[in-house]
């Protein structure tokens, strides 16, 4: 069933429930009311009737009956009894004459006073002590509100829910199909975007909140995946570019070499080169085959509880011994007092590696300025921070840096084939960490690494 | 002897500068921090029937901004009593002083270069501190590494 469909029938159905419940309660306690205010209404004429009857004064007598046609509406089939019984026994006798109910004489004998009904016909009886006998004084009437006005009652209450009812599914409806009518848009949108015309985006929607967070984050996924088809695509070239370099030095070389008959020592300085390139192109492959088995999910590493401090500590005497002119800076002024706070699940020849990395690459990008190696934690996460002051990354390279092969515009100077970052960004990665890179051209680069806490 | 320490912000990662540097200062002593948001608030009477400064905070204060109290907090653990943030909504003189003895300010730290750039509706409240003739120190920081204009993490290590 669709969206529309189901608000509709969802709405309906609790509005109709409300409205039955709403429709039945006045009805019942209206029909309530008017019960009890019309035998109210016998009772007073019953009073006025008994006074009348018993009142010895004739002048008072005469007022009552006065006020009693002036004032009090005659009801509809008003009927009036004042009849004396002078035993119990009489009781049926009276009754057969004035075609009574005997039931109700019965109760206005127990309890003095009595309410009762037969058919549409309402009484209202009362009974009159005197020393020999006792007297009933019955008033009888149709109740002309009930027949007629509560019918009317209900048959408004049922034709105008029905109406109400029509209304709101109309209504229900209408909204619904408003609201679903961009969604509609968009997914007709979205299913014309394929992968030749991923550039295109959805049209940003104004006066729905809702919807313009749904369209932007459409957007930003598309962007997303745009980026990663153009990655794809800068993958082949880039790789087969770093290929084919040492490639076409070995060839060129060997050629050169094999133009003419050359002397031992020329041929040995030709194999020379092309061992160095054949060095180079096997460290191309052999970093890719380990970027490609660190990116495998499956893979099973060894870990244990690592502290940060230390890691970063064992990276710089590593620098010290790779690059020995460095300028790197280790920051421990915001380390957690809290020493549970450093510590990490992982590999630690894998994090010393991808921490390596960042740092060497500060060093080599900075022409050996300082770096600066901050280390910090927040309740998560541990926060690792390298600062350079070099080259930097141009802004529209950014989303392709950890490309494997990627080496940005204005690299060309360094040595380097692209092969570092990505698989630092895989370490952090299998590490369920994040790594953020931030950069301004030509003043530098700060990479963040956030690595979760172990949790004991 | 603890005492309650104010310091202005704007919700930036960077203003919380004052606060690594004011707590470096008094490594001795136990301190309770008050981050002070400065704001206009607002005329309409809808918005003040529904006016909930928590949830104001909460909207302002990005994940990393709560990420680089977290970092100052564990560095200072032991010194630290609590870090809360309180929203400023007074324009004079006398609401600051009041809100000053309110929540017991023992000393306010105030960013000597760094000027804060508050969001929607701020306000930079330091001319009025200043003014308040309160006690106050002033923190100065400077960064040999340019950073990026966005509120990032890394505003915090310099």
């Amino acid at each position: 069933m669709s969206s529309i469909r189901k608000i509709t029938l969802l709405l309906v159905l609790s509005i109709s429930l409300i409205l039955c419940f709403l429709g039945s309660s006045v009805f019942y306690f209206l029909s309530n009311y008017s019960y009890a205010d019309f035998y109210k209404r016998l009772e007073l004429r019953a009073s006025v009737a008994e006074k009348r009857h018993f009142e010895s004064n004739q002048r008072d007598a005469q007022v009552l009956k006065n006020i009693r046609e002036e004032h009090l509406e005659l009801l509809s089939d008003e009927k009036e009894y004042i009849f004396y019984c002078p035993n119990v026994s009489a009781i049926k006798q009276v009754s057969d004459t004035n075609s009574l109910p005997i039931e109700l004489l019965n109760l206005v004998y127990n309890r003095g006073f009595a309410n009762y009904q037969k058919d549409d016909i309402f009484y209202f009886g009362r009974k009159r002590e005197t020393p020999n006998g006792f007297y009933f004084i019955i008033i009888s009437a149709k109740n002309y509100y009930n027949t007629h006005h509560l019918i009317l009652l209900k048959k408004v209450l049922l034709v105008g829910g029905f109406i109400f009812i029509l209304i709101i599914i109309y209504l229900t409806n209408l909204f619904s199909k408003r609201f679903f009518d961009p969604i509609d848009k968009i997914i007709t949108k979205v299913n014309t975007i394929s992968t030749e015309n991923i550039h295109l985006r959805l049209d940003e929607v104004k006066n729905s909140v809702e919807i313009k967070r749904l369209t932007t984050t459409f957007n930003n996924l598309l962007n997303r995946i745009e980026i990663a088809f153009e990655t794809n695509k800068n993958f082949i070239s880039n790789a087969s570019h770093e290929f084919g370099t040492p490639l076409t030095a070995i060839i060129g070389e060997a050629d050169v070499a094999l133009l003419k008959d050359r002397t031992p020592s020329e041929y040995k300085e030709a194999l020379q080169k092309i061992l160095k390139q054949s060095e180079r192109l096997n460290k191309i492959s052999q970093s890719l085959l380990f970027l490609a088995q660190i990116g495998y999910k499956d893979n099973k590493f060894n870990y244990a509880v690592l502290r940060t401090d230390e890691l970063i500590l064992q990276a710089n005497e590593i620098m010290n011994q790779l690059i020995p002119k460095n300028n790197i800076k280790i920051d421990f002024e915001l380390l957690p007092e809290n020493p549970k706070k450093l510590k990490i699940m992982g590999n630690k020849e894998l994090l010393i590696l991808a921490i390596t990395n960042i740092i060497t690459n500060a060093c080599k990008y900075s022409s050996n300025k300082p770096v600066i190696v901050s280390l910090a934690s927040t309740n998560n996460d541990i926060v690792i921070i390298v600062k350079d002051q070099g080259i930097g990354i141009p802004e529209s390279e950014l989303p392709f840096i950890c490309d494997p092969f990627f080496r940005a515009s204005n690299t060309a100077a360094y040595d380097g084939y692209g092969i570092g970052l990505p698989l630092t960004q895989n370490i952090i990665k299998i590490h369920k960490g994040e790594l953020v890179i931030s950069s301004l051209l030509q003043k530098g680069v700060t990479v963040q690494v956030k690595l979760p806490i172990a949790k004991f | 002897m603890e005492k309650t320490i104010l310091i202005p912000i704007d919700f930036r990662i960077e203003s919380l500068n004052t606060l690594k540097y004011a707590l470096a200062e008094r490594k001795q002593e136990k301190s309770t921090i008050i981050l002070m948001y400065s704001q206009y608030i607002s005329d309409s009477i809808t918005e003040l029937l529904f006016y909930n400064p928590a949830k104001v905070i909460k909207a302002l204060a990005s994940s990393d901004f709560n990420d680089a109290i977290a970092i100052i907090s564990n560095t200072h653990e032991c010194s630290l009593h609590t870090v809360k943030i309180e929203l400023f909504n007074g324009l004079n003189k006398n609401a600051f002083l009041n809100f000053h003895q309110a929540h017991g300010v023992d000393l306010t730290y105030l960013p000597k270069d760094y000027c804060l750039k508050p969001h929607k509706n701020g306000f930079d409240p330091i001319p009025l501190i200043k003014k308040s003739k309160v006690e106050y120190r002033e923190v100065a920081w400077t960064s040999d590494h340019p950073t990026t204009n966005k509120d990032e993490l890394n505003q915090l290590f310099n």
